[in-house]
């Protein structure tokens, strides 16, 4: 076995916070090597260094055992390096044929290389047991074809070195299976694949070669034989003690009810398939989960923008399923959604407008003559409350950092004192002094009675905050723990085949 | 399913280059300067079109004349001014409204119809007391404009349906309609002109007194009032500013989004229509085919330059008045070609909406060494 890639002491910051802090890796030809890792490992950033995305700040890269200095994606394209990215790299309203004509130029006129490229994508489905019509439109196959279409789109381009990033966390398991044989038959004719997931299964199943990453550096790089799950759980969530775990106050009536929640994702695939919880008075419920499972669309189904396909959502024990956002805020919920600039800013507008729009919606500043003084007196005080950095209350919006954008949906969704809070991840992005202060903010709502419901991709922080646990794995919650909570049965639970 | 990559600000500090051209994003404008951009914008129109005209043989020492002063320093001129602006006010308040919730309102034109349509009806057949007949026709005008727009919106709101082909669309029925009942049951009796008969006196807004200005102005000032405040100062226009600006926060805030686009495009055909009323009531003096033509155009570009701001749109509409009548006069004394007169107008616009690159971006050139 030749060595086809050698990466050692990888170092990237993005604004101040390190993504990938000395990491190294190594992947042979011929085998399958699974990269693991929690969200926020570092191995996507990895491997979009290897792809030329990245200029790492410090480190080196060996392809084929001569060091190189990775330009751009054409750069790592010549080297025989190819990624399938888990959003694919598809114009859809075109043919299969035309989407990978246009990454690989065979030459010539359109109509004959569209034609040779339709001959060369049957070869290779035969060649992988694919089944693909090379004159179907993007639009019209499923998004496993739409996968299928990407690797042969990669292996065209002469890739020695595949990565292939959470491939399957869009298929079916049938799917999966089939995947991971034509993965395993790619390795077994020389090519190096390297497998991004966080399935301990696919790990024992398909992979030779394990490398485990953990807050940007490589922790790991064993015999996946030779680590038993729960070792591997351990070293990919760490074992570091947790601060001492705030006292919780109350769990009283309950204010937030969900039960035997559906919902489906845009393409109709099911998300959630029968999510039941209570968060109750004085309470932290955390979700925990890789992200993927679910979490989105339970935050967006509560948020009242994604309709429920069965099931109930009760506030105050009154059945609010299907309301209207307006008619779910008026019972109490207040909601901090995971994309600031999506759902819970306008970028264009002002600061005071952003904060003041749920006040105004509720009827605090007026219907005929806006009371705008009011309202920015009002900002001013949030500003000051939770130390929102600003050029005052008419500034627009888009130009606050993402910590101080966040604390001003923060102080937004607090004010209106309903007492029931959603937060998506609610520090995703955030440096680490934001972070403490979001953080410290949804601590001091719970000690002021607030049921808050905390969703979140980041183990360490529903760890620290909840008072209960519940894992949301593929859209179920498939197991609950009271604070403390042991952190590799949650683990296990999270990264486990539910 | 929304574009999250299109909502995150974060993306926009982006500097593009040609050659030794940089082109930075701007992340605010002072006042001052965003007005200095748009007034350079003006400027080169201005001499764009002070060239043609020379080159077209008009002199110079007239040119200044016939546009500035005869146009807004002359008592003739002026008030051909105002006239010409009435309708203008009404048509750029329709498109800045239905573009302040981003519903691209293509159709003023036919809405436009449907006021004259409601209008006429009220006249010809002369329904109610003639003391209040003209109130009458105004009513009933706004209500046609309104019910134009109507089946477009909720076509939008409910399914999703392009708001820009159906209303277009739309304009094509509401002329032929008009063509079929002018031609047909409506044609003038008197001179079998393809135009309805004319208005009696007590179905013509009455004048103001000042040479031939009328009531339509009044009318179209009180607009831009109401206008103003309900964009400006209601609750209704911040719901009107975050449904244009992101919907999809509005509704998580909850917002009644449908509703709020709904009565927003709603009030944009109403207003379509009250231009249709003025158009008949002060100027045409009857259901003509011609009466439309251009305003659809004329509302979204006043709308346009005027950022949708009901404020700004009276003082645009004044100034497109005055850039219409003096093109008429120019046209007339120097037998220019209308489309001349159109070329001049479509500079101008078009320079000062130019302008909007350097309000949103900084450009400067690198030095030598690509620095």
């Amino acid at each position: 076995m030749t060595v086809a890639l050698e990466m050692s002491d990888v170092t990237k910051e993005f604004d101040g916070v390190r993504a990938l802090d000395g990491a190294w890796f190594r992947a042979e030809h011929g085998r399958v090597h699974a990269l693991l890792g929690e969200n926020g490992a570092g191995k996507s950033s990895l491997m979009n260094v290897v792809c030329g995305l990245y200029a790492p700040d410090r480190g080196s890269i060996a392809v084929d055992g001569s060091p190189v200095r990775i330009d751009g994606p054409a750069h790592a394209r010549a080297l025989g390096i190819g990624m399938v990215h888990q959003h694919f790299k598809l114009v859809r309203p075109f043919t299969v044929a035309e989407n990978v004509a246009m990454a690989n130029r065979l030459g010539g006129r359109w109509t004959d290389e569209l034609a040779l490229v339709a001959e060369t994508i049957e070869r290779y489905c035969g060649e992988l047991g694919f089944d693909l019509d090379p004159q179907a439109r993007i639009d019209s196959i499923s998004v496993a074809e739409r996968q299928r279409v990407e690797i042969v789109k990669v292996l065209m381009s002469g890739t020695r070195i595949l990565i292939l990033d959470e491939p399957t966390a869009v298929l079916t398991d049938d799917e999966a299976d089939r995947l991971l044989a034509v993965i395993r038959g790619l390795a077994e004719r020389g090519t190096a694949v390297v497998l991004i997931t966080h399935k301990l299964r696919e790990v024992h199943d398909f992979a030779d070669r394990v490398t485990i990453m953990r807050a940007g550096r490589t922790v790991a790089d064993e015999d996946p034989k030779a680590l038993s799950d729960e070792r591997m759980t351990e070293l990919m969530v760490g074992s570091a003690p947790r601060s001492a775990a705030a006292a919780r106050s109350g769990g009283g009536r309950v204010r937030l009810a969900i039960e035997e929640l559906a919902a489906a994702r845009d393409d109709g695939v099911a998300a959630l398939a029968g999510v039941s919880l209570a968060v109750g008075e004085g309470e932290i419920y955390g979700v925990a989960g890789v992200g993927g499972n679910g979490q989105t669309e339970l935050a967006e189904v509560l948020m009242g923008v994604r309709s429920a396909l069965g099931g109930r959502v009760a506030l105050d024990g009154e059945d609010r399923t299907s309301a209207h956002p307006g008619e779910r805020r008026r019972g109490g919920l207040g909601t901090v959604p995971a994309d600031r600039y999506l759902y819970g800013l306008t970028a264009d507008l002002s600061v005071a407008e952003n904060f003041g729009l749920t006040g105004l919606a509720a009827g605090r500043y007026g219907t005929w003559w806006v009371a705008s003084g009011r309202m920015r007196g009002d900002t001013e005080a949030a500003i000051d409350a939770f130390e929102i950095q600003c050029h005052g209350p008419a500034s627009r919006s888009r130009l606050l950092s993402g910590g101080n954008a966040q604390k001003l949906v923060l102080a937004r969704e607090l004010s209106g004192g309903g007492g029931i809070l959603v937060a998506h991840s609610p520090t995703r992005g955030l440096d680490v002094r934001a972070c403490a202060a979001v953080q410290s903010q949804l601590l001091e709502a719970r000690g002021r009675g607030a049921a808050v419901l905390l969703i979140s991709e980041d183990l360490d922080e529903v760890l620290d905050l909840s008072d209960r646990i519940g894992v949301l794995n593929r859209g179920r919650i498939v197991g609950e723990f009271e604070r403390p909570a042991n952190r590799h049965e949650v683990g296990r639970l999270m990264v486990g085949h539910a | 399913m929304p574009d999250r990559a299109a909502a995150a600000p974060g993306r926009t500090f982006r500097a593009r280059r040609f050659g030794r051209l940089n082109l930075e994003v701007r992340q605010s404008i002072g006042r001052f300067k965003h007005a200095a951009f748009i007034a350079f914008g003006l400027g080169v129109g201005l001499a764009i079109s002070v060239a043609i005209l020379l080159a077209a043989g008009v002199e110079a020492a007239n040119i200044f004349d016939e546009f500035v002063v005869l146009t807004f320093f002359d008592r003739l001129g002026l008030s051909s001014v105002l006239i010409e602006c009435s309708p203008l006010i009404l048509v750029g308040l329709s498109a800045a409204v239905a573009f302040r919730v981003n519903f691209w309102n293509i159709g003023i034109e036919g809405q436009f119809f449907w006021g004259a349509i409601g209008a006429t009806v009220i006249a010809i057949f002369d329904v109610g007391p003639p003391s209040i007949r003209i109130g009458l026709m105004l009513v009933f005008a706004i209500v046609g404009g309104f019910l134009w727009i109507v089946p477009p919106a909720i076509f939008k709101i409910r399914f999703g349906v392009n708001e820009v082909i159906s209303t277009l669309l739309l304009n094509y029925v509401a002329y032929q309609f008009v063509l079929n009942q002018i031609y047909g049951a409506w044609q003038d009796p008197r001179d079998r002109f393809p135009h309805s008969e004319a208005f009696d006196a007590a179905e013509r807004l009455p004048l103001l007194g000042w040479e031939k200005v009328h009531l339509g102005l009044l009318i179209s000032l009180v607009a831009v009032a109401l206008v103003w405040w309900l964009m400006q100062r209601s609750r209704f226009g911040v719901y009107m500013r975050f449904v244009g600006a992101n919907p999809h926060m509005a509704l998580a805030s909850g917002i009644p989004v449908a509703m709020t686009i709904f009565l927003a495009v709603g009030l944009s055909g109403a207003l379509s229509g009250a231009a249709g009323f003025v158009m008949g009531a002060a100027q045409e003096h009857r259901l003509t085919g011609t009466m439309a033509a251009g305003y659809g155009f004329s509302g979204i570009m006043i709308a346009f330059l005027a950022r949708n701001n009901p404020a700004a749109v009276l003082v645009v509409a004044f100034l497109i008045g005055g850039l219409y009548a003096a093109g008429q006069s120019v046209k007339v004394f120097y037998s220019l070609p209308q489309a001349l007169v159109s070329l001049i107008q479509a500079i101008v616009v078009m320079c000062v909406a130019a302008s909007d690159f350097l309000v949103r971006y900084r450009v400067h050139w690198l030095r030598g060494d690509g620095r």
